[in-house]
């Protein structure tokens, strides 16, 4: 029997601990709003790009308190303590990224597999997903809409 | 179960399944494999369950393909389309939008155990041009409502209840979690390839899984529906994340009640071939929203409702 050396990855899969003050932060998503308070809806400080990084002031709770392109409060599922790639935005580098970034981005449906979907599929047309994506909701107008409907 | 040596002594059992499926990818993908133990372990993880393993990143591709399939089926016709080409959002859209953010933020500001992380491009709610009544939530935050839905509610708070049922499938990860086992072969093979840049070879295997997947996806929110356990979990969750943004979680009762009512009896097609009977949802339901408080709505938020769909 073929014998399989393996590192159990104790860590993988369960939730990171919060990370620590002074330590940095990487945006993982595409564009983010730092908040001004600790809560999705309210006046931002304005935006961040995927890939940013912000230094960690203070932790409350999922909230982390950032300094940097930006500084207020970001909820944590806007960023990751590793490195993200690029090429993971649409229209983006593609390469220059190295083997621990390709790790952090995620392997599997990339960039460069939507592109060969894309040619094989060439009826299929994704300028309207392309535009619907570039739309937001501002959060502070998302303030006024829920306060106006009393909504907590 | 199959016992594997670990370095230092430790020792951990995984299924047995696990050592053809590696030696399987090994020899299809001959000398290009580099097999470290990190990719092995990686590698289990993915061949378990794809919902766990697809990265948000994933998740988000898979998810603009599966919604432009989704819109091409609508011909691309969709509510105030001209205004999404200008990069904005139309009245309509915007309300439809305002009120799945704030259910979405309800949602992701007090996650449950397993959801999904948020979407990496946001939330966004497109109302398709059509008068029948459905919803699909395609992964990534893509959420495709047809008119005929958002005229079914009759106030904001039914509307929140359906938002929240798609905004649920989202979370819970019900459309990556209907890709089938076996599709995510290839893209088991290539989590186990070391190299940076994938070569034409390689690309097309992720390709074809990529295609597989979505069609396992659109399979399941189109043509099969998902499980009745899956739909239920949708209700409870939405009914969770609806009560959690202030919303009143009777509305989502009140919505089947109605859905119920205009759907008729028996029939088949469409919504009624991928959803349990509203008449089972509610009885699922009641004793849930027993539990949550009530809220009276303020009537802005009807007037509100009417007003921005007045043109639907």
């Amino acid at each position: 029997m073929k014998r399989v050396l393996l590192v159990l990855l104790l860590g993988a899969g369960v939730a990171l601990a919060a990370p620590k003050v002074g330590s940095s932060v990487t945006i993982r998503v595409l564009s983010a709003k730092v908040m001004k308070s600790p809560k999705f809806i309210g006046a931002s400080a304005g935006s961040v790009s995927r890939g940013d990084q912000l230094m960690v002031k203070e932790v409350k709770g999922d909230w982390y308190r950032v300094e940097g392109a930006q500084s207020g409060w970001i909820h944590k599922t806007n960023v990751t303590e590793g490195k993200v790639a690029l090429s993971s935005k649409p229209g983006g580098s593609g390469g220059n990224v190295n083997r621990d970034e390709v790790e952090l981005a995620g392997r599997g449906f990339t960039p460069e597999v939507e592109q060969k979907y894309k040619q094989s599929n060439p009826n299929l047309d994704f300028s309207h997903v392309d535009a619907i994506e570039k739309t937001s909701v501002d959060p502070a107008e998302l303030e006024a809409f829920a306060k106006e409907g009393q909504l907590p | 179960m199959k016992r594997i040596v670990v370095p230092a002594g430790r020792s951990k059992s995984v299924p047995l399944l696990f050592g053809p499926a590696v030696l399987a990818a090994c020899l299809s993908m001959s000398c290009k494999v580099q097999l470290t133990p990190e990719s092995i372990a990686k590698s289990w993880h993915a061949y378990q369950d794809a919902k766990k393993d697809l990265t948000p990143e994933n998740e988000y591709y898979v998810g603009r393909s599966v919604a432009t399939n989704l819109l091409s089926r609508a011909n691309y016709k969709y509510v105030e389309a001209d205004a999404y080409q200008s990069g904005e959002l139309g009245k309509t859209t915007a309300y439809v939008n305002a009120v799945g953010n704030v259910l979405a933020a309800a949602a992701m500001g007090m996650p449950r155990k397993d959801d999904r992380p948020s979407p990496i491009a946001g939330w966004h709610f497109v109302i398709v041009d059509d008068d029948t009544i459905n919803a699909f939530a395609a992964s990534g935050g893509f959420i495709l409502i047809n008119k005929g839905l958002v005229k079914a509610a009759k106030n904001e708070d039914e509307l929140a209840a359906v938002l929240a049922h798609e905004i649920a499938h989202t979370v819970r990860g019900h459309a990556i979690g209907s890709i089938k086992k076996s599709r995510m072969a290839g893209v088991y093979k290539e989590m186990l390839n070391n190299t940076v840049q994938l070569d034409e070879q390689q690309l097309g295997t992720l390709t074809q899984a990529f295609e597989g997947a979505m069609t396992d996806m659109i399979d399941s929110m189109v043509v099969k529906g998902y499980s009745r356990d899956t739909e239920f979990e949708a209700d409870r969750v939405g009914l969770k994340i609806m009560a959690d943004a202030g919303y009143d979680p009777q509305a989502f009762i009140r919505f089947l009640d109605g859905l119920e009512k205009k759907m008729g009896g028996a029939g088949s097609g469409g919504f009624k071939s991928t959803h349990p009977s509203p008449k089972d949802r509610i009885a699922k339901l009641k004793a849930e929203a027993a539990k949550i408080a009530s809220v009276k709505a303020p009537g802005v938020r009807t007037e509100r409702f009417q007003a921005a769909i007045a043109t639907l």
